[in-house]
Order: C-alpha cells, then structure tokens, then sequence
C-alpha cells in the first residue's frame, strides 16, 4: 500500500516536471525569436571565472560587465564554488541550459573543459577562452594576456633602458620547467640576437629562484657577489621580482629591478630614485583583458569573426583597437587574440594599482 | 525495534494510510514536486532536456548514495569516500595515458575502489574498538595522499586519449547512460534492503550490534562486505566523474562523502544506525539535485546555494527530533 501511493506521488513529481518543462521551452523559444535582430539588446554574455574569491579574475569579469552593458547586452558573470574544473563544467552546463549566447571562460583546466565546451558549441553558444585557455579545438577563440614575442620585448626594452643601452643584465627566473618564463626568456634572447641595438647588452646567467621566496633571496645574492658589474636584474615571475626588490632595496645596491610582478607587493620597491631599487615593472591589466573578452564575444555574437585567424573587429576605446585575431603557434590553426605589450607600472600609476591586485 | 508479531524488524512503523502520505518519504516526494515547481517558475530553461543534460556530474555522486545508506544503517559512517573517488579516477587517468584501452581503464577505476573499500572494511572489522569515523579519517588522508603522490608536482593529470572512454558518455536520447545505473541500484538496493534477509539483518546490526550478534548475525563479515560495497560504488563514481571531466587534480572528489552523507540524512537515515530507507535518501538526493540545477539556471551565487541546502539540511533533522519529542509527550498524557 505504502509503495502505491509512493509511486502515485512519484508519477505526479515526474508529470509536474515534464509540464514544468513544457512551459519552460515554449517561452523561451519566444524569447529567442523576438532577439532576432542583429544589435546586442536581447542577447546575453557569461563569463566563468576561475573561482569567486579571485581579485585578478574579479577585475577581468568588472571589465567584461562594462563592456556588455554598455553595449545594451545581458551579461553574466559566473564564478564557480571552487577553483577546479568540475565547478565550472557544472557552472557551464547551467549556462547551456539557459541558452545564453556567448560563454567566455577563464579555464581551471585545459582538457577537462573540452567535452562541455564542444557541448555549448554544438548548442550554438559562441565559446571563447580569456587568461588560461581550453583545448584549441572546442573554442572559437583565445583572449590571450601575454604575447610571448610581447613580453620579451617589453622586458628586453626595459633592461636596455635601466641599464642605459650596455652593461650585464642577469635573469632570475622561477622553475627551469616553467613554460611561461621559458618562452618569454627565449624571446628575450632571440630579440636580442637579431638587433643590433642590443649588442652592447649581456646575459651573464639565468637564475632559477623556484617561485620560492628564500630560494630567489639567496639567487640574488649570489648574483650580487658573482657578477659585481651587474647592472639591471630582470626577473618575470611575481614571486621571484618582489624577493630580489627587497635584498636590492635593502642593501641600497646600485643593481635595478625589472621585470613581471604584482603592483599590491611592488608599490614600495617602485620608485625613480635611488631609494628604490624598481624603476618599472610590468603585468598584464585584467580589465583591459575582460573588456577584450567582450568585445569579442559581441563581434563572435553579431558575426563579425568567426574565430578564423586574420578576422578583425573593433573593441571600442581599447588602445590596440583594432584587434586582428592570429593564429596559433601550435600549428593547429586555432586562433588567439593577443591583449597587446603588458601594461607598465611606474612611479606615476602604482599608487593607483596597488590597491586592485 | 521488533514489530509486534516479532518476525519481522520494519524500518517504518505500521499504520494506516494517512500515515503513510505524512510518511516522511510522503513529504519528501512533495517537497520534490514543490521544487520542480518552484524551479520551473523561477527558471525558464527548467525543463527535463535542460535537468536531464546537467544531471550527468550529480548522478555520479548518487551511486554512493545507495552503499553509503547501508553503512549508515548499520551504525558506521565512512568518510573517506571522496578520497576514493579521487584516487580511482587519479589512477584511471594514468593506466589511460599508459595507452591502455577503456576496459583497462573500468577495471583498474572499479579495483582501486573495491580495494580501498576492502581496506576500510577490514580495519573496521579487525579493530572494532575503533569509531569508523576516525578509521575512514585515516584512510582519506592515505588515499587522498597517495593520489598526490601519484599525481605528481602539477597535482593533476589529463587524459590524452579522450576518445574511447566516450562510451561512458553515452546517452539514449536524452537521457545518460548514469541515470540507467542510477535506476538499476536504486531496485536493487531497495530491494536488498527491505526485501531480504540480508537487509534485515542490516537494521538489526544497526539497531543494537551487541544483540544482533547473540542472535548468529555474522556482523563483522556484512560490515566488511557493506564497506567493499560503497568503495566499489565510489570507484564507480571516480569511473564517470573521470568520463566528464577527462582527468583528476587533487581537488577532485573533495566534499563527496559530506553531500553523500547529507542527501541520506536528508533522506530520513539516521546516523545512529538502524533507521531510515533508502527510498527516502533517493528522492533526497533528487530534491538536492533538482535545486542545485534550478538555482544554477538563475545565476544564483553558488556559495549561497551551499547555505540554503545546509539550512535545509539541519530542519530535515530537526523536524523528526521536534515531532518524536511531541509524540512522546501525548503519548505519556493519554497513559
């Protein structure tokens, strides 16, 4: 008896939910027919962020919000409970259902992204990537932060100034595996190679401080002692800039700092004057990336690119307007969006950052 | 705990009909129905394709729901379940990038579960001095170690061949692959626990393990067994999360025992063992799930959604606590 009307009340569960669903699809099958113009209005934009609690992905999501709504469209902003690939499949598929039309992520993972990006693809949702990116096969495109040959011009172009167009420079670096710093070291040296104008300029060693604070303390020490003509160290990791601005400040050496680090930890290294041992440094400027990511969600939106390398498109105020999407250098013929050189932090912007990130 | 007749040990009392509709299965199933109500009004997208295609990630976690109520009904709780998830699918995804094929990649995701399970079942059973919250707290730690250790300094690994194991993905219409297991355990679970000896004699040992063991129940061996269970039912889970998601880091499965745990609570098991159905812990879980997909649709912060289903959580206990105690006190006025 007791299973009967368990069943009956089950059935009636099952029902009301099919009922609710056929509710559901009539009305938002209307929605989508009304928002068949070619404008934003009507349209919604999500972004998925790494995680909530983020500060970096909060400033990138505040400057895709700005973008949207500006532009009249519905924007979204997701961020997942945790910092992991699962949080956000979750996170994806809800947008799905919503039949949102673009979706840009900030990948917690490359490949575990994949299946559920190809799903809102095949759902006719535009998926792009911005700060870390999915597989290139299950994206339309990439909002990259960080050119390689960019950085490693911005970076060698530092150095030559500090060190005022010669001397020795060294680099301290942080694992000797990481991708990242490896490419922009390479791009540094090749750049270098191939220009005259850095001739007088060298290399005296790349230290590896392991991304670990006491680790890069102790390199820079050692390279104060090893090389005492050192002029400019340049270190692209945030660990690695702000453990070598203090051994450097507080031991008033006349070595300069440049390199890749975060305003909040830099401010107080950061100066023009001999007090300080950073003159500039650079990062990448999160809004500028999040407003990136939206201008190319409304141009993948209104068709304006397709993801196709060589496809440009208009991003409003942005100081590299126009974008031109370029190809990958994996040789998959994925394409990617580069943001532009990174954003420099000098005495005269840094009071202004270290609040933000 | 016996019924009046003394043959049988009912999980629920007998008594009429309108106690079965104000059974706390009864409620539950309209409290489902009131959210896929209040789903359906507050989300446009809230229909059965939408449910059916987000319930992929949820329905994983629900096979252990079924071995977890049985662990509950015998009066232990194991914790470590999420940390077998983590392993199994850390060590599906290397036998995977070794080249193996997808059976391969099955067996050695069920193995390491059934392994893990065993081994919480035979500490349980061999030291049953100890509480098998601190057993199975031990044994998080170890699995959920040896998956970091396996996994290496990244603390993640991806799988390079996501092809094959795109089986597990598969789907009749619209309805995936996992809710036919889900279905399937969900039958032959109930049914062993209420329909057989064996199940019977998981609520006596709940009951009162002592008195269960003076009867000739083999305690220990069904306790060993109930634990090998829920760690094949985790490697299981470990098997498809691994199918979604093409990979394992060293956060996955994180908090699985704790919504596990929940949805039975939630379901009407009770902790102390010897109560509760697993009925119940299913429509549970489906009420969780349902909610989860409904507040995602509207965008809703994901933390408050955690907040709302702890909330619910604690009224699901407290309610039983609250009318029992009003029961009694009628009960003790009419004597």
């Amino acid at each position: 008896m007791k299973k009967k009307v368990l069943s009956v009340l089950m059935c009636a569960a099952l029902a009301a939910t099919m009922l609710a669903g056929c509710g559901g699809s009539s009305s938002s099958s209307e929605g989508s027919t009304g928002a068949a113009g070619g404008d934003t209005s009507g349209k919604t934009y999500a972004i998925v962020t790494k995680s909530a609690g983020n500060p970096y992905n909060e400033k990138e999501a505040e400057g895709f919000q700005e973008v949207i709504e500006a532009a009249g469209g519905t924007c979204i902003v997701q961020n997942p409970e945790s910092a992991t690939a699962d949080a956000q499949i979750t996170v994806i598929q809800s947008l799905i259902s919503q039949g949102v039309d673009s979706i840009a992520i900030a990948a917690n993972d490359a490949n575990a992204l994949a299946s559920v990006c190809q799903e809102a693809m095949d759902a006719g949702i535009q998926v792009l990537t911005l700060d870390s990116d999915v597989n290139s096969a299950t994206r339309k495109t990439f909002c990259n932060q960080a050119g390689v040959q960019e950085v490693g011009q911005a970076l060698i172009d530092a150095v030559y100034d500090i060190a005022g167009g010669e001397g020795q420079y060294a680099i301290l670096s942080a694992t000797s595996q990481a991708t990242n710093q490896n490419a922009w070291i390479e791009a540094m040296k090749s750049i270098q190679e191939s220009d005259e104008k850095y001739s007088k300029l060298e290399l005296v060693e790349v230290a590896y401080g392991d991304d670990e604070p006491q680790k890069s303390t102790d390199q820079t020490q050692a390279l104060l002692q090893n090389y005492p003509d050192l002029k400019v160290i340049c270190a692209p990791t945030t660990v690695g800039i702000s453990a070598a601005a203090k051994v450097l400040q507080d031991q008033k050496s006349s070595v300069k700092l440049t390199g890749l680090g975060l305003p909040s930890e830099m401010a107080e290294y950061i100066g023009a004057d001999d007090a300080h041992s950073c003159p500039y440094m650079f990062l990448w400027n999160p809004i500028d990336l999040g407003k990136l990511a939206g201008y190319a969600s409304i141009a993948l939106v209104d068709g304006t690119i397709t993801g196709a390398a060589g496809d440009t498109f208009e991003a409003g105020d942005m100081e590299n307007s126009p974008y031109t999407l370029t190809e990958l250098a994996d040789g998959s013929g994925a394409s990617e969006i580069i943001l532009g050189p990174p954003f420099q932090f000098n005495p005269d912007n840094i009071e202004e950052w270290k609040s933000i990130y | 705990m016996a019924g009046k007749s003394g043959r049988t040990i009912s999980a629920t009392p007998q008594g009429g009909i309108k106690e079965k509709i104000f059974s706390w299965e009864g409620a539950l199933i309209l409290l489902l129905i009131a959210v896929n109500i209040f789903g359906a009004v507050l989300s446009p997208n809230y229909n059965m394709t939408n449910i059916l295609r987000e319930s992929p990630r949820y329905l994983a976690e629900i096979f252990m729901l079924f071995g977890m109520a049985f662990i509950l009904v015998l009066g232990d709780i194991d914790i470590s379940v999420g940390s077998i998830v983590c392993l199994t699918a850390t060590m599906g995804c290397l036998v995977s990038n070794k080249g193996m094929g997808v059976g391969a990649v099955i067996l050695v995701c069920l193995g390491v579960g059934l392994l893990c399970g065993m081994l919480n079942g035979f500490v349980a059973t061999k030291f049953t001095e100890l509480p098998t919250m601190i057993i199975t707290l031990g044994t998080q730690i170890i699995f959920r170690g040896i998956a970091e250790v396996a996994l290496g300094d990244g603390g993640s690994a991806s799988m390079t061949d996501i092809q094959s194991i795109g089986i597990l993905r598969a789907k009749v219409g619209p309805v995936p692959l996992s809710f036919f297991i889900v279905i399937i355990c969900a039958i032959i679970f109930i049914t062993v626990l209420n329909k057989t000896t064996f199940g019977r004699k998981l609520y006596a040992i709940g009951s009162n393990r002592t008195t269960a063991y003076y009867t000739g129940i083999e305690v220990q061996r069904i306790r060993f067994f109930s634990f090998s269970m829920l760690g094949f039912l985790a490697g299981l889970c470990g098997l498809f999360l691994l199918a979604s998601t093409y990979g394992a880091n060293t956060t996955t499965g994180n908090g699985f025992e704790m919504e596990v745990i929940a949805m039975c609570v939630f379901g009407g098991i009770a902790t102390t063992g010897g109560k509760g159905n697993i009925i119940g812990g299913f429509i549970a879980a489906f009420i969780i799930v349902c909610l989860r997909i409904a507040f995602g649709q509207i965008n809703m912060n994901t933390q408050l959604i955690l907040v709302i289903i702890g909330v619910m959580l604690i009224v699901s206990v407290l309610i039983p606590a609250v009318t029992n105690a009003i029961n009694s006190r009628k009960k003790t006025k009419k004597a």
